[in-house]
């Protein structure tokens, strides 16, 4: 019971940051129509630079984060405005290939400055240990449990009562009418991009703090993409909503199905998932069901 | 085709033939002559690229079949390419069967997963198969490190390919057997593109809704597409593992898939010369880069940091597939037309 307890609790918060890092890809898609596959190689240079900031540079939180939210801004802005905005209208092949791309370099780039591959963060989030029933808990899953929430409530109330949201979700809806409006259409996809950023970074911190810094962060943003095809490719209720079921999923799957099949069975269980949706009911939980005519 | 001033068609064959002028014979022929007589100038080192070349080149062609005709878009490749390899080695290494026998069932077991995988193009297009793919690719390596018939993380060795008694040892005779290879597969893609299927692929890609309502059979195309994609790359991987003679998964990661789609971008998406081109253009660009340019710049500016050697190769592989994307997305097949049509036109260009 203890141990189902805890496997509940660390499924939930892992499953909260893949919605959190789910919802920078959830962000693109829905006003520019990319996908953005590079996301794991952000989420990965995120961290990094977080570890430069805080363990490098010495800096107290208070600065380091500001200066992480800035690093991710720009790092959105620049890869929208030098390799997607040229891009405009192009096939989908083409901006799925030139994420891939820009993945690609920035794991160039990742080795470059950071060739030792493996660190762990400095605590960020108090040691002692929470009793919930029989169960014991470390604090820091409560922690990005909280976090995540937070954010969620966040994003929401910006796209609710925000010009720029606003001018988001119409982007979304349609872009020719929302360009006779007179809404700056590439200032919206290069604001989702660094929002996207953002929103990636802090889940990167989040989930490198409890498990340190690895190259499996990559694999990390592909597995929030279960969470996107869970949840719907359009739907930020989807993402929320998806993110701790894959991270039950994950960790549930990971503690009791282990002794039936090979080791690391949890590090394929959302890729599993994404296959089975795609089979069942591609478009997701709460995916808007696109009716093509020729 | 545009033909050379004063050359016409009379006939269907003539319409048809790949190579339609004298001159077209005499360039091929005295390609074909350099190709197989290269063992004589080439020493082992550059041989042994050239055999990786042609591996690659295989598993391109079947890549763009897919991606570049269909339109499915694949990432996963690797993985196909390592279900192939372990096929043939678990079958030559294990069971001890002949290198053809596992020479072919690589590529059918291949392709057989790749329909497996495939079954959601019947529904999902575009993003949700570059994802479905992914999963694939990650599938895919997992259960080969933990499967125990194919050796998880120790590896498992493969012996030299041989036909009869003639066992390919040294890296010249390889090369024959690669080359042969690759060529015929080269030439079926381009006769493929040709035929009725390749004519439903390129409807299909060109809009799926619309060769649906024409009559082509989006389940059984959109599934052969993949079979055949995923039998070439099986192909490749059984080629490779009998030319590595040792195979871990970790030759078949996620960044070689990318690696694949970079491949066939550079080379031109739907061009039976572009997978050429591409798989070239990368293989040598990678190879010059480990072997001579990085350890050239260690050597004369010593403060590098340390992950320059291998941090290098992917910033450029990265931005080359990005700025082919933006500059030239059509890739250096385009390039090729458009210098074969100047020379063509020259001095008239007009």
């Amino acid at each position: 019971m203890a141990e189902f307890l805890q496997f509940i609790i660390t499924g939930i918060s892992v499953g909260m940051v893949y919605a959190l890092i789910a919802l920078g890809f959830a962000l693109i898609w829905k006003s520019s129509s990319v996908a953005n596959l590079a996301l794991g190689q952000i989420v990965l240079v995120s961290s990094w630079f977080t570890y430069s900031m805080l363990k490098q540079a010495e800096l107290p939180l208070y600065i380091a984060f500001p200066l992480v939210v800035v690093f991710a801004l720009f790092l959105g802005w620049v890869i929208e405005r030098f390799a997607l905005r040229p891009l405009i209208a192009q096939p989908i092949l083409s901006l799925i290939a030139v994420t891939l791309g820009i993945g690609y370099f920035i794991e160039g780039v990742i080795t470059f400055i950071w060739p030792w591959s493996v660190d762990a963060l400095p605590r960020l989030f108090p040691r002692e240990v929470i009793h919930i029933g029989p169960a014991v808990i470390s604090q820091e899953y409560v922690w990005v449990i909280g976090i995540c929430l937070f954010i969620f409530v966040l994003l929401t109330l910006f796209f609710r009562y925000h010009r720029m949201g606003i001018a988001m979700r119409a982007t979304a809806d349609d872009q020719m009418a929302v360009q006779a409006c007179g809404i700056p259409v590439t200032r919206v996809f290069s604001t989702s991009w660094m929002f996207a950023c953002v929103v990636a970074a802090i889940g990167g911190i989040l989930i490198s703090s409890i498990s340190g810094i690895t190259h499996g962060l990559v694999e990390t943003g592909l597995k929030s993409f279960s969470v996107v095809i869970l949840g719907g490719l359009d739907s930020f209720i989807g993402a929320i909503v998806a993110g701790p079921i894959i991270g039950l999923a994950e960790s549930l799957g990971g503690g009791y199905l282990t002794p039936f099949t090979w080791a690391g069975v949890k590090d394929i269980i959302p890729f599993v998932v994404i296959i089975i949706v795609m089979i069942i009911k591609p478009y997701g939980l709460f995916g808007e069901v696109r009716i093509e005519r020729i | 085709m545009s033909l050379p001033c004063g050359t016409r068609n009379y006939d269907y064959a003539e319409d048809m033939a790949i190579v339609r002028t004298k001159t077209h014979w005499l360039l091929l022929i005295c390609f074909f002559i350099l190709l197989f007589t290269a063992p004589l100038y080439f020493n082992n080192y550059w041989l042994g690229v050239c055999n990786l070349i042609g591996i690659t080149l295989i598993a391109a062609v079947g890549l763009n079949i897919l991606v570049g005709y269909c339109g499915q878009l694949s990432i996963g490749h690797a993985g196909f390419i390592a279900v192939g390899a372990y096929t043939a080695a678990i079958l030559t290494n294990r069971l001890e069967l002949p290198f053809l026998v596992g020479l072919i069932s690589a590529g059918i077991v291949s392709g057989l997963i790749g329909i497996v995988f495939g079954l959601p193009s019947v529904r999902v297009k575009g993003f949700y198969l570059a994802i479905t793919t992914i999963a694939a690719q990650f599938i895919i390596i997992w259960v080969i490190n933990h499967w125990s018939l194919t050796g998880g993380f120790v590896g498992i060795k493969v012996p030299y390919a041989s036909i009869g008694g003639l066992v390919f040892r040294s890296e010249s005779s390889q090369f024959y057997l690669i080359i042969i290879i690759a060529a015929l597969c080269v030439f079926f893609a381009k006769n493929l593109a040709r035929t009725k299927v390749g004519r439903a692929f390129i409807a299909i890609r060109d809009n799926d809704l619309a060769a649906e309502v024409m009559g082509v059979n989006l389940l059984f195309y959109k599934l052969l597409a993949f079979f055949i994609g995923c039998f070439l790359a099986g192909i490749s991987g059984a080629l490779l593992a009998h030319w590595i003679g040792f195979l871990n998964a970790e030759q078949f990661s996620f960044t070689e898939s990318i690696l694949y789609i970079g491949m066939i971008i550079i080379g031109g998406l739907g061009t039976s010369i572009g997978p050429i081109f591409g798989v070239i253009f990368i293989r040598l660009l990678q190879q010059i880069l480990t072997m001579e340019i990085v350890p050239l710049l260690e050597k004369t500016f010593t403060a590098l940091p340390a992950g320059f050697a291998t941090g290098v190769t992917p910033i450029l592989f990265g931005l080359v597939i990005v700025l082919f994307l933006i500059l030239e997305p059509r890739g250096l097949a385009h390039r090729w037309a458009l210098f074969k049509s100047a020379y063509r036109l020259w001095p008239f260009s007009y």
